[in-house]
């Protein structure tokens, strides 16, 4: 960084604009020189500077004057004065006046290498938030091009996120597994005030209670065997940002009760520790099971769930919105071709036809998953039938084992069908039915041939 | 086929100019590193003098850059000159410098004020280390951010006295053809 730094340095006294610029050079910095406020405005307006070392008592435009245009010309401009010690009040002034720092002349060595290097690591970081800022700005606003849904409950969902997105309200996101809760979460946290803050995950299924206690809270340093040092816990961290709880209905009614008094008083206290320390953050949760029946069978708390459920944002299953499967499925086939490299254009009129006429008990990453399988296998140009023959597969279902059973027999005539290439004396036969029987479930199940 | 001829005596590629009365001790070993470590040939001048064109009164100290101009103007001698000075230096913007130089120019400056050490080991490698230092900027070469790099700045002494005495591999290949055109020019 520090070689392409381009430093302007303005003095009336030539030699302190030489020795500085020997100084700044020695240190591969580019320097120019001006001897007039006047000067250092026209190479500015020719080519702006990172940093500009300006001296205060200048004959004709002087040092303040000088700050001022350069603000007003160019906003970001950092600007350090350069006083003699006799105007220490007019450098403070200067610095009110949005100068970054200042410089008694002459200045010890130390002092000068110390004012540089605080200068390029405050200068580094803030580069670094300006460019973060922008991604997060651009990915606000590309953000539900991350969603590939056109079903009408899709759209829905979206309106609800965008409504709710802005206030501070807890929300309560339901919905199978798979159906990409973590995601609308993530859209949510990007459209809320809370967007410059962090988004802290956790699933609170997949940790035992105590576990789960010391994740959320944090504990400090000997609060239990194996705690080496303190640590912050997820509530901590998700201070001024948004706290996702994932399968918040794996929640022990005890650690509810903990979780209300933090929603309730906005301070946590660490495991082992005695002190409180505030922490604000939205709170967002998702889960797949049926909350209201767990309250009536006491293993969910009615009140916590009043806290945490102020807007549900329900998720459809994928069976619910097959429309979306065509646009879902050519988006994680481009997904996985540039992954891969492959060569491949889309899918069969066939394929599609199994993709709608499945009943995706494992939702959007099932899908996922599958065109990924699909992918990898694929030896022409379009996924066809034989790639996804393992849909038909009775066990592509049941082994995921949420199948009622009016899904099952829909699932095994259409494998008969297909595997009889829709002949139906010859389904039947397989089927052990005889062919009115099954003519009157194909119509009764709406299938079709593809 | 080889010649009888003998080869032609080394010309000086760089002056030590004292100036005023210089520990005799820390010019030749400034003069012997500046030989070993990087390879430039140096006479050692008489003395022309304390400089008191140069005296800062209100700082009681010498203003290193007006000696320079001053060792620029001698048109006499081998193309780089290295000022030894007893005094306190300073520049008109840093209260004290322990070196000055040109980057990519002519003269360079060295005081012995603050090197000195209790153990006279340590002075003459601290004059070594600054004497080396200023005359890589003379040859063009910028500071490095290597620790050890005698080309890394050193604003105290704490940290000049943590540099090895040697070039990182990558200021050492600048030097190396910064003096190969010098030789070039000066033969």
């Amino acid at each position: 960084m520090s070689s392409t730094m381009h430093i302007m340095v303005v003095d009336d006294e030539k030699n302190i604009c030489e020795a500085l610029a020997a100084w700044f050079q020695k240190d591969g910095y580019r320097v120019e020189t001006a001897g007039s406020g006047m000067e250092a405005l026209e190479h500015m307006l020719q080519k702006p500077f990172d940093v500009y070392f300006v001296d205060i008592k200048m004959p004709g435009m002087d040092g303040l004057e000088l700050l001022a245009k350069l603000k007003e010309k160019q906003p970001d401009a950092d600007v350090i004065m350069i006083t003699a010690h006799g105007s220490i009040q007019t450098a403070v002034e200067a610095m009110k006046r949005g100068a970054c720092d200042y410089l008694c002349k002459p200045f010890d060595p130390d002092q000068l290498s110390l004012l540089m290097e605080r200068f390029i690591a405050s200068k580094a970081l803030r580069d670094e938030n300006i460019a973060l800022r922008e991604q997060l700005a651009e990915h606000r606003e590309t953000i539900f091009e991350g969603f590939v849904a056109q079903s009408e409950t899709m759209q829905k969902v979206f309106s609800i996120i965008e409504d709710v997105a802005p206030s501070s309200a807890p929300v309560l996101i339901t919905g199978e597994t798979g159906v990409g809760k973590e995601l609308i979460a993530h859209a949510i946290h990007t459209h809320s005030e809370q967007s410059y803050g962090p988004f802290v995950a956790i699933n609170c299924g997949a940790l035992s209670e105590t576990l789960l206690e010391s994740e959320l809270f944090g504990h400090e340093k000997g609060a239990f065997t194996g705690a080496a040092k303190a640590r912050r816990g997820r509530l901590e961290m998700a201070n001024n940002g948004t706290l996702f709880l994932d399968e918040v209905g794996e929640i022990s009614t005890k650690m509810q009760v903990a979780l209300l008094r933090v929603l309730e008083e906005k301070k946590i206290e660490r495991v082992g520790g005695s002190h409180a320390v505030v922490t604000n953050f939205r709170l967002i949760s998702a889960t797949h099971r049926d909350l209201p029946q767990l309250i009536k069978g006491n293993q969910f708390r009615e009140d916590f769930f009043y806290r945490i459920n102020v807007i549900t944002v329900p998720v459809a299953p994928l069976r619910e919105r097959l429309e979306d499967v065509p646009a879902l499925a050519d988006h994680f086939l481009e997904r996985y071709v540039r992954e891969t490299g492959k060569r491949m254009e889309g899918f069969t009129q066939r394929a599609l036809g199994m993709l709608m006429s499945y009943s995706w008990p494992g939702n959007v990453r099932e899908l996922r998953n599958v065109i990924e399988r699909a992918v990898v296998i694929a030896r022409g140009r379009m996924v066809g039938a034989k790639e996804l023959t393992f849909l038909n597969t009775p066990s592509a279902e049941c082994q995921l084992g949420t199948l009622t059973l009016r899904e099952l027999e829909i699932s095994h005539v259409r494998a008969a069908l297909e595997a009889c290439n829709w002949n139906i004396s010859r389904a039947a036969k397989q089927l052990g039915i005889d062919r009115s029987t099954l003519n009157r479930k194909i119509k009764r199940y709406h299938l079709t041939r593809p | 086929m080889h010649t009888n001829q003998s080869k032609p005596k080394n010309k000086a590629l760089l002056d030590l100019i004292l100036l005023g009365h210089v520990n005799e001790m820390a010019v030749s070993i400034v003069a012997a590193n500046l030989q070993t470590i990087i390879g430039l040939n140096t006479d050692i001048r008489t003395v022309i003098g304390d400089p008191d064109y140069a005296f800062v009164p209100g700082r009681n100290q010498f203003d290193a850059t007006r000696i320079i101009k001053t060792l620029c103007a001698i048109t006499d001698g081998a193309p780089l000159k290295l000022g030894m000075i007893e005094n306190d230096l300073c520049t008109p913007i840093l209260t004290f410098v322990y070196g000055e130089s040109q980057l990519g120019g002519k003269a360079a400056l060295v005081s012995l004020h603050r090197l000195s050490a209790e153990d006279p080991a340590v002075t003459y490698q601290r004059i070594a280390k600054i004497s080396l230092h200023e005359v890589g900027h003379l040859l063009g070469i910028k500071h490095c951010w290597k620790t050890t790099c005698l080309m890394k700045h050193s604003s105290n002494l704490e940290p000049l006295d943590s540099l090895s005495m040697y070039f990182c591999s990558a200021c050492e290949y600048e030097i190396k053809r910064s003096m190969e055109v010098l030789v070039n020019r000066n033969t």
